[in-house]
């Protein structure tokens, strides 16, 4: 049974792989990453890891894919070759890859398959629970739980600052009386809301709102 | 099942606490003073950096395992801390007239400037210290990903938003190479604790190939970070595409930051398997040595040419790891700080020279600067002269150091490649002091007054320009800035007086040095 379940996961995991970067239509190619991270999150639960597979369905199967599927709609087709026209890329990046695989190869023949035979690691009952891995995360790993959490919010600032269009030109149209001082004078009220403004830049009526 | 706080030492977390209040507070301080941002936000961060840097002198001497033996307090990753807080500290001034967060036109964007850049200094403080894979993984992303948004951070630039998106891709590839190998020798060694996976590495998994592969992998994702050839590609475009305050910092402060986690991971945790890595590591020196200095010999850019010869040094430094000695960390670490005080000297004067020429970063920019502008052609020849490695300067003395613990580890092929290259990079380096005193200045361009080039990637509905009078009315560049000035003078000065008067230098580095004696032979 779960070799049955491992072969399903792995030929889904690298198939959906595969039809990622070989479809030629983006759509398509989104939905091969769903296919793929759905099967890691089967070969995730056969290695006890309930939690972590929840989540990558949860997340990135669920949510993450759900954005790109509405930027790829929204985008559409691309028609740009696939091939970059850099000289010799085209043949010089598979030999790469095939020489990397063949190392890999190696590498995990050489070890990793000593357990081939084995039932795999012992774990302790709970192990890969939410609870467990909400222990390590305020125990053994704390420092990266903080760390990770500055990371998201520095990476919410990071967005605001390359997204964030927002101009306030003092403006000398009529249509906007005042505007040019107000909107400079106004210390704090303009700039509340220029995080949820600017995350929408595409929206040119909001702006004119707000700067009126 | 039951939860066990773990020991926080508060006093050796502290510069870590100290950098995270800073950048809330930064952040705060942007939103909430619109009118005089760029003097509340840097009065912020000055005294963040101040008292972070305050912190690690004060925690200097100690060693220990910090928070579950996530962090280890030592002077190895505190002198790669201070370095990085140099950096920041030096480039903050750099940063006000910079038109990427100054704006002139639409409101000032410091806040967010500095605080990215804060967020980079804690993700470098972290790695620094880092002893486990996980902790040197997340620590590295949060040194990389404020970097991204900052190199993209001049929207109106092409070149920067390019610069941006090719430090993204190239780093993310990089960070996945490294997490890749760091899932390998996690497999093999079954610990993610630098020390733990040091004894069951030492115990039998030396030629083990699961962990050799991961060794390859994670030293290939450390060379895209410190651009180390044949993995620097990315490095002279970026440098030369984004916003030159950033461009210093990314140049001096994330190498010495990766450079501190690269000796930390390769002497202590993989110590046992140094036969294996020594010889890759070796070449890869080399190979960044000869590609880094021919790549800079026809750069007519400064900053492609800093950018190049960061490359070059980048491979002498690897030396100091390659020999796997006490020797070769003190020289290591020697020559980060010296590296460091150079750059930051050559980033200020081009910071200048770019915002008042109109020539840009080329090299024509620089033509007759020693007649005209006596007071930056010092500093910068003083760094051109430090980076070629002339006596009396503390570039010098650093590349004794390298060539020392070199030939001390056997390896003198690699302290005659530093000589060789060292040769090579006269070349250019010396073209640059000859353009500043020999030539007559160029003729100055007309900047583009009024026109302020439309956003990159934006639409002309979505992002109206700013009205010609506002960007006529918007100060001018400064240029006789003091706070650009002065540090790019301490920055000279301290080149030459640590090339003068090497000791105290030598001692502080031979302390962040002796923090690894326990792992090295």
């Amino acid at each position: 049974m779960v070799q049955v379940a491992f072969f399903v996961g792995a030929i889904g995991a690298t198939g959906g792989a595969l039809a990622v970067i070989a479809l030629r239509n983006p759509f398509y190619s989104v939905l091969a990453l769903v296919v793929h991270l759905v099967s890691l999150a089967g070969l995730f639960l056969l290695l006890y890891a309930q939690f972590v597979a929840a989540a990558q369905v949860v997340v990135y199967a669920g949510a993450v894919m759900v954005l790109y599927v509405f930027v790829a709609a929204y985008v559409g087709a691309v028609e740009e070759p696939i091939w970059e026209p850099i000289p010799g890329q085209r043949f010089l990046a598979p030999l790469l890859a095939v020489a990397l695989l063949v190392e890999l190869t190696i590498a995990i023949l050489g070890t990793g398959l000593t357990a081939l035979d084995s039932e795999g690691p012992t774990v302790h009952a709970g192990f890969g629970t939410p609870a467990e891995i909400g222990n390590l995360l305020l125990e053994r790993f704390l420092v990266v739980f903080e760390a990770a959490s500055m990371l998201l919010l520095i990476a919410a600032v990071g967005a605001v600052v390359l997204a964030g269009r927002r101009t306030t030109p003092p403006t000398s149209s009529a249509s906007r009386p005042g505007s040019a001082g107000s909107g400079s004078e106004v210390a704090a009220g303009p700039h509340a809301p220029t995080a949820t403004s600017s995350l929408a830049p595409a929206d040119p009526p909001s702006a004119a709102e707000q700067g009126g | 099942m039951t939860f066990h706080a773990p020991h926080i030492d508060y006093a050796g977390l502290s510069p870590v606490i100290a950098l995270t209040a800073g950048i809330c507070a930064v952040l705060v301080g942007g939103v909430f003073s619109a009118r005089r941002q760029r003097l509340v936000v840097s009065v912020l961060s000055l005294t963040t950096v101040a008292v972070a840097a305050g912190l690690c002198i004060w925690q200097w001497g100690e060693r220990e395992d910090l928070v579950a033996g996530a962090l280890r307090l030592d002077e190895l990753g505190l002198a790669g801390a201070l370095i990085a807080i140099l950096a920041a500290a030096v480039v903050i001034p750099l940063s006000w007239r910079e038109p990427a967060a100054e704006r002139p036109g639409s409101e000032p964007r410091h806040g967010e400037f500095q605080a990215l850049l804060l967020s980079s200094v804690l993700g470098m403080v972290l790695l620094a210290q880092a002893q486990n894979l996980v902790v040197l993984f997340v620590s590295l992303e949060l040194l990389s990903v404020p970097l991204y948004v900052l190199c993209g951070s001049a929207v109106r630039r092409t070149q920067s938003l390019e610069s941006g998106l090719k430090y993204l891709i190239v780093g993310s590839l990089g960070s996945a190479t490294l997490l890749y190998g760091l899932a390998f020798i996690y497999g093999g060694s079954g610990s993610t604790d630098f020390t733990t996976i040091r004894d069951a590495v030492g115990s039998g998994l030396t030629d083990d190939p699961l962990v050799l592969i991961g060794i390859a992998l994670a030293a290939t994702g450390l060379a895209f970070k410190i651009s180390i050839a044949p993995f620097h590609q990315w490095t002279p475009d970026v440098y030369e595409g984004a916003p030159t305050p950033v461009t210093a910092f990314m140049a001096v402060a994330t190498k010495a930051a990766a450079f501190c986690v690269f000796v930390r991971f390769f002497e202590v945790a993989l110590g046992p398997a140094v036969d294996n890595w020594q010889p890759a590591l070796a070449v890869l020196a080399a190979v960044s040595i000869v590609v880094g200095n021919i790549g800079a010999l026809g750069q007519s850019s400064l900053k492609r040419l800093l950018g190049y010869s960061g490359v070059a040094q980048a491979g002498y430094m690897l030396v100091g790891i390659v020999c796997a000695s006490a020797l070769g960390v003190n020289a290591l670490v020697f020559y980060l700080a010296a590296y460091t005080l150079m750059n930051l000297a050559a980033f200020a004067v081009i910071v200048v020279r770019e915002r008042e020429s109109g020539y840009g970063d080329g090299i024509k920019a620089f033509e007759g600067l020693g007649r005209d502008r006596p007071d930056l052609a010092w500093p910068l020849t003083i760094a051109m002269l430090a980076l070629a490695g002339l006596p009396a300067t503390a570039g010098f003395m650093g590349k004794l150091y390298l060539i020392e613990a070199a030939v001390d580890a056997d390896y003198t092929w690699l302290g005659v490649a530093i000589a060789i290259g060292t040769m090579i990079s006269l070349a250019y380096y010396l073209r640059v002091v000859a353009a500043v005193w020999m030539r007559p200045a160029a003729e100055p361009l007309a900047p583009e007054g009024a026109g302020m080039p439309a956003m990159a990637g934006g639409s002309p509905e979505a992002d109206p320009l700013p009205s010609l009078a506002a960007a006529t009315a918007a100060p001018r560049p400064g240029t006789r800035c003091l706070a650009i000035l002065v540090p790019a003078w301490l920055m000279a000065g301290a080149t030459i007086f640590f090339g003068v008067l090497p000791s105290p230098l030598v001692d502080w580095a031979s302390h962040a040095g002796g923090a690894l004696t326990p792992f090295l032979a």
